[in-house]
C-alpha cells in the first residue's frame, strides 16, 4: 500500500541545464537496466523470499526503486 | 509583492526542506535496519528522527496544506498547485 507524499525526496537547484547529462540520467529510468524495471522486480521477487529479512529489504528497496 | 507572503514563503521551504533531510535519514536508516536489525544505536536514531519528522509535519500542513492524501482539513487543497515537479526546489 503506497501513499503520495507531496514532496520531493531530495531538493533540486540546476544552475546551468546540461542536455547530455540529461539524457544520460533519463536512460536510467527506462529499458532493461532502469529503476522502474529493477523496482518492478524487487516487487514480485519479495513474494518469493524464504525469511522476513529479504522480504524486508526487497520490499524497502523496490519501493525505494519506485520513487526514483 | 510585499515582505509578507516572501517571508511566508521563505520559512515555508524552511520547514520543508527540513522535514525533507528527516525523512531521508529515516528512510535509509530504515533500509540498513533491514539488514541489521539488532542494531541499537541505529534504532534509537531512526526514531528520534521520525519523531522529529513527524512534529515538523504536523507544524507544516496546519499552516501550509497537506503532504499527504490523510490530511484532514475542512478544504480540499490536496490538489493545490505547485506541485512537487512545478516548485522548483522542493
Amino acid at each position: 500500500m503506497y501513499y503520495y507524499v507531496k514532496s520531493l525526496q531530495y531538493p533540486i537547484n540546476i544552475r546551468r541545464r546540461n542536455p547530455m547529462l540529461a539524457k544520460n540520467i533519463i536512460s536510467q529510468y527506462g529499458g532493461p537496466d532502469g529503476e522502474l524495471g529493477a523496482s518492478l522486480r524487487y516487487l514480485s521477487q519479495r513474494f518469493g523470499m524464504p525469511d522476513q529479512k529479504s522480504k524486508a529489504i526487497l520490499n524497502d528497496i523496490g519501493t525505494e526503486e519506485y520513487v526514483h | 509583492m510585499n515582505n509578507c507572503s516572501c517571508q511566508n514563503n521563505r520559512s515555508r521551504n524552511e520547514l520543508l526542506q527540513e522535514i525533507m533531510a528527516y525523512n531521508f535519514a529515516v528512510n535509509d536508516l530504515a533500509l540498513y535496519l533491514d539488514t541489521h536489525p539488532s542494531d541499537s544505536k541505529a534504532i534509537c536514531l531512526h526514531n528520534e528522527y521520525s519523531q522529529k519528522a513527524n512534529k515538523l509535519t504536523n507544524e507544516y500542513q496546519k499552516l501550509y496544506g497537506p503532504l499527504t492524501i490523510n490530511f484532514a482539513s475542512e478544504n480540499w487543497n490536496w490538489i493545490d498547485e505547485p506541485w512537487p515537479w512545478e516548485r522548483g526546489a522542493y
